[in-house]
């Protein structure tokens, strides 16, 4: 389990400093799937980077299944906003990366890479890939780590409808396999939506807890199609548009 | 091939404009003020063991101080572009220091290290170093945030960052400035070369072959020649080391 409590982040010292995170508490449930939403800017990625270990909290406590965060785990996956792959390493390099940093055995990247449909390709450059291959090297370099907890950071950020959809679908379906708890920080309601078993909206910079809203439909490739996917997409944009007025 | 090619159209064309200044400069001033390019090949070939000799220790000289400025220019460089507290303390020493030409401190340099080998290579090195640190640090300075999140994420320590971030990521900027750099080194060596007479005979080094036949212009034309083929041979070496090192770079544009 993921515990967030009373989480707040300040930028810079004296003068010229910002709150970025003002008193964010939520828990997220092993194998459970949460999206993070809120206006640009509002500090969820800020959130999703402390969780990781990256950002030490101002104040506040953070736990993954009840340890302290104190820095980057082996057991936490983090993919960022644009897969951040590095352009001189091939595709297999970029895939390993992750495990090489941590000083872990090389084993199984060949078998994610063929399953995300990057067989044929280990020996490419990022530059010679689509942008949606991109991201599925950046999720391979994630899922190689067999990872408990899976944090997101826009994955999805700057894609196409149909690329987008897709790695969406993928995520969805990784999730069935591996049963990681997930955190998907996103500013697409269809997204969070999609992909959030409960989506927590937060507020503009600094960022509080706005409302958690339970989305018990989500879990299938077709659920965008349905009313309840609508219902839940319309009733989220409403605060978040509110939030926007005030 | 095709690039060999075009060297050769460029030797053949700086050959035939050669020729034609030659000429018309025996035709307007009278006498042969720049030999033609047949008569320096000629004599470069008759004093081939001199010249030879002479090639083969500037391009050592050039090599070591090529080798020493990369090996200390480039992780200086790095460490301090990509910290931002060495960044604040160091980066004004450097751009301080950077516009000094090291000719100007060739005595001091002379009675530090001597009069042998050793003040040459220095000397030489002295210069490259200077662009290769700071053409490093500039690019260190650079790197998007991207990257060094995607490691930092990965759980990457300060050593792995510059292993697999920084140090890829500066090698093409650097590779540029020392190839740039390679002419205002040969300048360097020259200089240091021939500033002290010439204690070592026409075969110790390009330079001194050109100052040694002053008077014979076909033969120190030859040295001039050779001065020009030393910086095709390391722009050539540091083309095709950045070709290899940075493959990436060049991937699909054959």
């Amino acid at each position: 389990m993921i515990s967030v409590e009373a989480l707040r982040i300040e930028y810079g010292r004296g003068r010229r400093r910002t709150l970025a995170v003002a008193g964010v508490t939520f828990q997220v449930a092993d194998g459970e799937f949460v999206s993070l939403i809120g206006p640009s800017g509002c500090g969820k990625t800020s959130v999703l980077l402390a969780i990781d270990g990256i950002i030490r909290p101002t104040s506040g406590r953070i736990t993954i299944r009840g340890e302290d965060v104190r820095g980057v785990r082996r057991d936490v996956a983090f993919i960022t906003q644009d897969a951040g792959l590095l352009p001189w390493k091939t595709v297999r390099q970029n895939a390993e990366l992750a495990l090489r940093l941590q000083r872990r055995p090389r084993e199984g990247v060949q078998e994610i890479l063929r399953s995300l449909g990057l067989g044929g390709f280990e020996n490419r450059y990022p530059a010679e890939l689509s942008e949606g291959m991109r991201r599925r090297v950046g999720i391979a370099r994630a899922l190689a780590l067999r990872p408990e907890v899976f944090l997101m950071d826009e994955p999805m950020a700057n894609l196409d409808t149909l690329t987008r959809e897709r790695i969406q679908e993928i995520i969805l379906r990784l999730w069935h396999m591996y049963r990681f708890t997930g955190v998907l920080v996103t500013h697409d309601i269809e997204e969070a939506v999609f992909l959030g078993q409960r989506i927590i909206i937060l507020s503009p910079r600094p960022a509080r807890v706005v409302e958690v809203i339970e989305n018990p439909g989500m879990g299938e490739v077709g659920y965008r199609r349905s009313e309840e996917f609508y219902h839940v997409v319309v009733k989220a944009r409403e605060i978040l548009k509110s939030l926007e007025e005030r | 091939m095709k690039q060999a090619l075009h060297y050769l159209a460029a030797a053949t064309a700086i050959f035939l404009l050669w020729a034609l200044a030659s000429f018309v400069l025996e035709q307007v001033k009278g006498w042969p003020v720049i030999p033609y390019p047949w008569s320096v090949a000629a004599a470069g070939i008759e004093y081939l063991p001199q010249w030879g000799s002479a090639f083969a220790s500037s391009a050592r000289r050039f090599f070591l101080s090529l080798l020493l400025a990369f090996a200390t220019g480039l992780p200086l460089g790095l460490v301090v572009g990509a910290s931002d507290r060495l960044h604040r303390w160091f980066s004004p020493l450097i751009y301080l220091l950077y516009p000094i030409p090291p000719i100007a401190l060739l005595f001091f340099l002379y009675m530090a290290f001597g009069v042998g080998e050793t003040v040459k290579v220095v000397t030489v090195s002295l210069t490259l170093f200077f662009q290769v640190l700071v053409a490093a640090h500039g690019a260190a300075r650079n790197i998007s945030p991207s990257y060094i999140l995607a490691v930092r994420t990965a759980g990457a320590d300060a050593l792995q960052l510059h292993r697999h971030v920084i140090l890829p990521a500066v090698l093409p900027e650097v590779f540029t400035a020392a190839r740039v750099s390679v002419g205002l080194g040969i300048t360097m060596l020259y200089i240091a070369e021939t500033k002290l007479g010439l204690l070592g005979g026409p075969g110790s080094g390009l330079g001194v072959f050109i100052e040694t036949y002053a008077m014979r212009t076909d033969l120190s034309l030859a040295g001039v020649v050779g001065l020009a083929f030393l910086g095709l041979l390391f722009y050539a070496l540091l083309e095709v080391l950045e070709r290899w090192l940075c493959r990436w770079k060049y991937v699909g544009k054959g």
